[in-house]
């Protein structure tokens, strides 16, 4: 008897230290500066977007949020670090697209969905696609015709094998079964460029770059990459719309925290992040890097990349697309 | 007079007390980062940009302009100083611009450096405001098949950097392309000679390359003969170019500048293949190449022309096409479009007072650079009259960091020390790295674009001569070649290069 | 005619060749190959790596026949000392911190010279300490810590 009150004693002494520190690790929190991880070198979407954030979590939280570069393998090396960190809610990863494609693409040195726990997603970057303003066709419809006409003949400009934009195209083809080539590049600025100058068709990218050309008339744009009609473009029908059902590729940005770090943190961490999204500064700010606020919370988040994780292993295996 | 209107516009929108303090800091903060290895342009920007927020769009983009400038020029500084390379487009300048230092003519380099970066910077200003929309057009008109055939040219003329051995050059050019491969294939997305470790996925730094084989190479090669180190430190003489300097450099300068301006407006080169390029014409069009390697002040001139001249054009595709032909232009580009320049074919009509702004504070921050520079060149020269023994430890010290803030990476230090030991047995069995560099840096392109011709023309090879500008390239490769084989050409081989 | 091989430094450079282009070679048949018309990943380096066997051969050939020695004196304490120290300094960075790395890096650097006086590079460590601190960690705001706690 004695001995089962004593290990009933403990159990709740355990639980009761358990609960307090966790309540101390979120009443004290943040207790040092934080790290937001960016798996990439400066320069790119990621990188922008993340340090916005930092910026603005610094000011939200009262600690210094650092913005920690860790480039390389598409993302990999740097989410691999922030995937081994304490997971006491100092160190947070700002991840895109590219998060859920890796995982059919690369053998990960971290467990996709266990390593980390969601905290918000931040922002949707849509995609377009356009082709040079020489070929004959005015809508998707007429350019899934002219692919079948000629098939194998038409070249699609992508920015590098495993990019989102050549998934996109990858999943274009697939869902309109035509037959063409995905030429690569070293990036979507060269791919768009080769386009533009008309040495290949066609090529499917990021709304932001290719606007300023679909305005000067060097890129005709037939489709949009979102669910709805983008704001910008509001005249252009999205590619589901225009006779591709089902058809949605987007770039996006969330914020992601090492697995087991204590829910109170990450429901802090998100309710900042809300207020941070909803200010008009970081909106326009968004809006200038064509991107689009695009908010959640912990609880649809994970759904929605365990979602995006799916559709991409799917294009990746009937696309037989390796990056090994 | 339009034009005029216009660049009287542009200086009324960028001078003012506030604008050039702004770009006197960005010069000097561009210049002293600059000098420190990996931490380039790129980084000092994107730290910075948060700064430039709260500060006026036209002065914000002044600063960012003169950060640029500044930093492109610091990367030569140390590598006349001491053969570190801050930046891959300043691997050529070691070649003879730490020869000349090795001979007391540090201050003649650095300030020729200066003076060409300066001409240079004018006229690609110039040529900006004059002809940027139209001189982009060329840029549409290069295809895969049309770089292909450039670099072909570029890899055949690498005969040309020979010192001694040709057979042993291009052998070291081969290497060059296949420490190249290194990384993901762009056509196939297959990671090759990775072995499996993440950090090679992307390939191998270019500056982890060249920190390791010159400036460490250099290091372990002065602390095995220290005599010889001695002797270049105590007779340092006059600070400035002479006469007979400036007669000699004055050519090339133009030469290079011409060359850095091509290059600069094609968005697939990098400025290391502008400078590479400019050294193989001085050193071809010398009357005595064999000056080259051993201290010639065109081989400084040229080529800090030349890498300047394309940073600054660089800003033609990035502008018009909304192109960053780098890691630096696209965050330039991202603070653009903060401050409400969307690029683009309309970017002079839309925000010219932003446009005009931005093209007077490029010049603004060129002269801002000589300004500086000119001065502190007596400072620089007298580093070098600090002990060995103190100077080597700090320039290991500040490669080491400068490598790992690249990529917040040990691996690429580890890099950088097998890279250390290469530089040093390429130097015992007498293997000139300076091939191996071009090669390192043209492969990818060459191979990329190879197979993306083939590709795009379904495996058709005469896609490389029916194309009326790749079809040039191809013709003068085909003539480099004869020049190079028949040694009767060889002697009047001025009026082909012409 | 005696040859001597182990001072020879065209043989050695084109042995130097030769292994890296066979082993370039090697690597690559794990890659598709492709044909002329449509290459793969293999197919480059595979070219490569036998040019470069090539190449290697003619370089050892005239090395055989030139018997050149390797000229100049090497040191090879400075050989060994100065990268083991960069790989500490990875070493360090990656697990103890800022501090510790630069100065294991400047005092294994400065043992790699001949004239080593213990006062002198603590100075300098000192100096270059303060430096860098300055200049990286709060000028650049580079996210190293200084010490890292264990």
């Amino acid at each position: 008897m004695k001995k089962i009150a004593k290990s009933l004693f403990t159990i709740v002494l355990v639980f009761a230290a358990a609960v307090c520190s966790g309540m101390a690790a979120a009443q004290s929190y943040p207790s040092k500066p934080l790290r937001l991880i960016i798996p990439f070198p400066p320069g790119g979407s990621n990188d922008i977007v993340g340090r916005l954030i930092a910026t603005k979590l610094t000011e939200r939280l009262g600690k210094q949020v650092v913005a920690d570069n860790r480039g390389g393998a598409g993302g990999v090396i740097g989410t691999e670090i922030a995937a081994k960190s304490e997971p006491d809610g100092h160190t947070l990863l700002i991840v895109s697209s590219a998060y859920a494609i890796n995982t059919s693409l690369y053998k990960l040195p971290y467990d996709p969905i266990k390593a980390f726990t969601p905290v918000a997603k931040l922002g949707t970057g849509p995609n377009v696609l356009t082709v040079f303003p020489g070929l004959p066709v005015n809508s998707v419809k007429d350019l899934i015709a002219l692919a079948k006409e000629k098939a194998g003949k038409l070249n699609f400009a992508a920015a590098g094998v495993g990019s989102f934009q050549h998934l996109g195209t990858e999943l274009f083809r697939m869902l309109a079964g035509i037959d063409i080539a995905i030429v690569q590049f070293k990036g979507g600025g060269p791919a768009m460029i080769d386009v533009i100058g008309g040495h290949t068709h066609a090529t499917l990218g990021s709304l932001i770059q290719f606007m300023p050309h679909i305005k000067s008339g060097k890129l005709k744009a037939l489709g949009t990459g979102g669910s709805k009609r983008s704001v910008v473009l509001p005249d252009v029908p999205t590619i589901a719309e225009a006779g591709v059902p089902g058809y949605e590729a987007n770039n996006w940005w969330g914020i992601l925290a090492p697995a087991g770090t204590p829910p109170s943190i990450v429901g802090r961490l998100h309710k900042e992040l809300s207020v941070i999204l909803s200010l008009a500064e970081i909106q326009k700010r968004f809006l200038d890097q064509g991107a689009e606020v695009d908010e959640m919370g912990p609880a649809e988040f994970g759904p929605f990349i365990a979602a995006e994780m799916a559709k991409w292993a799917r294009v990746v295996k009937e696309g037989n697309i390796k990056a090994e | 007079m339009e034009l005029l209107g216009n660049v009287i516009f542009g200086f009324s929108v960028a001078l003012s007390l506030q604008n050039l303090l702004y770009c006197f800091i960005g010069v000097l903060v561009g210049t002293l980062i600059g000098v420190l290895p990996g931490i380039g342009p790129m980084a000092t920007i994107a730290m910075l940009m948060p700064l430039t927020f709260n500060v006026p769009p036209v002065a914000a983009l002044i600063m960012l302009a003169g950060i640029y400038y500044g930093a492109m020029y610091g990367g030569s500084t140390t590598s006349i100083l001491v053969n570190l390379p801050g930046e891959t487009a300043s691997v050529v300048t070691c070649i003879d611009g730490y020869q000349m230092a090795r001979q007391g003519r540090a201050g003649a380099a650095l300030a020729i450096a200066a003076i060409g970066s300066f001409f240079a910077g004018t006229v690609c200003t110039l040529l900006i405001a004059l002809f940027g929309p139209p001189l982009a057009e060329i840029a549409l008109k290069f295809g895969s098949p049309e770089y292909f055939s450039l670099m072909l040219m570029g890899l055949v003329a690498a005969a040309v950097l020979a010192h001694g051995d040709m057979v042993k050059s291009l052998a070291m050019v081969v290497m060059g392309l296949l420490l190249g491969i290194v990384g993901a294939d762009v056509n196939s997305g297959i990671k090759r000679f990775s072995f499996g470790v993440y950090e090679l996925a992307d390939g191998i730094g270019v500056v982890v390359i060249a920190v390791g084989v010159f400036a460490v190479g250099e290091i372990i090669s002065n602390l095995s003969d220290p005599e010889e180190r001695q002797v270049f430190t105590s007779k340092v003489t006059n600070l400035f170019p002479t006469k007979e300097d400036l007669k000699q450099s004055f050519g090339a300068i133009v030469r290079g500048t011409a060359v850095g301006a091509f290059f600069g407006v094609l968005p697939g080169t990098t400025p290391a293949i502008a400078s590479f390029s400019s050294y193989m014409v001085e050193k071809k069009l010398a009357k005595d190449p064999s000056r080259f390697g051993r201290g010639a002040i065109e081989g400084v001139a040229g080529p800090e022309s030349a890498n300047n001249a394309d940073a600054q054009c660089k800003f033609i595709p990035m502008l018009t096409l909304g192109i960053p032909a780098s890691g630096t232009m696209a965050l330039m580009l991202g603070a653009l479009m903060i401050y409400g320049i969307t690029p683009g074919p309309g970017v002079m009509t839309e925000k010219p007072d932003l446009f005009w702004g931005l093209i007077a504070s490029m010049w603004i921050g060129n002269v801002m650079l000589v300004v500086l520079n000119l001065p502190l060149v007596g400072m620089w020269v007298s580093l070098l009259k600090v002990p060995y023994r103190l100077l080597f430890p700090a320039i290991m010290l500040f490669s080491a960091i400068g490598i790992y803030s690249v990529n917040n990476s040990s691996f690429d230090i580890y890099l950088m020390a097998v890279f250390g030991i290469l530089g040093i047995v390429w130097r015992m069995l007498e293997c000139s790295p300076v091939p191996m560099m071009l090669g390192f840096v043209l492969g990818p392109m060459v191979e990329e674009n190879l197979r993306r011709a083939l590709q795009v023309s379904r495996g058709d090879p005469s896609v490389f001569v029916t194309r009326p500008i790749s079809l040039g390239f191809i013709v003068a490769t085909v003539l480099i070649l004869i020049v190079m084989v028949l040694p009767a050409v060889r002697k009047r081989r001025g009026d082909i290069t012409d | 005619m005696k040859v001597e091989l182990r001072n020879n430094k065209d043989f050695w450079a084109g042995i130097m060749f030769i292994g890296t282009g066979a082993a370039a070679i090697f690597i690559a048949r794990d890659y598709p190959f492709g044909s002329t018309m449509r290459m793969g990943p293999g197919y480059f380096p595979s070219m490569l790596g036998g040019i470069l066997v090539l190449f290697g051969i003619y370089v050892m050939v005239i090395g055989l026949l030139r018997n050149e020695k390797i000229q100049g004196r090497w040191s090879l304490r400075a050989l060994i000392v100065l990268p083991l120290s960069l790989v500490l300094f990875g070493v360090l960075m990656k697990h103890a911190g800022f501090m510790p790395a630069l100065a294991v890096l400047i005092f294994g650097s400065a043992a790699a010279g001949r004239e080593f006086k213990f006062v002198e590079v603590l100075l300098l460590t000192v100096v270059l300490a303060g430096l860098s601190v300055a200049v990286f960690i709060w000028g650049l705001g580079l996210p190293y810590p200084l010490i890292k706690d264990f």
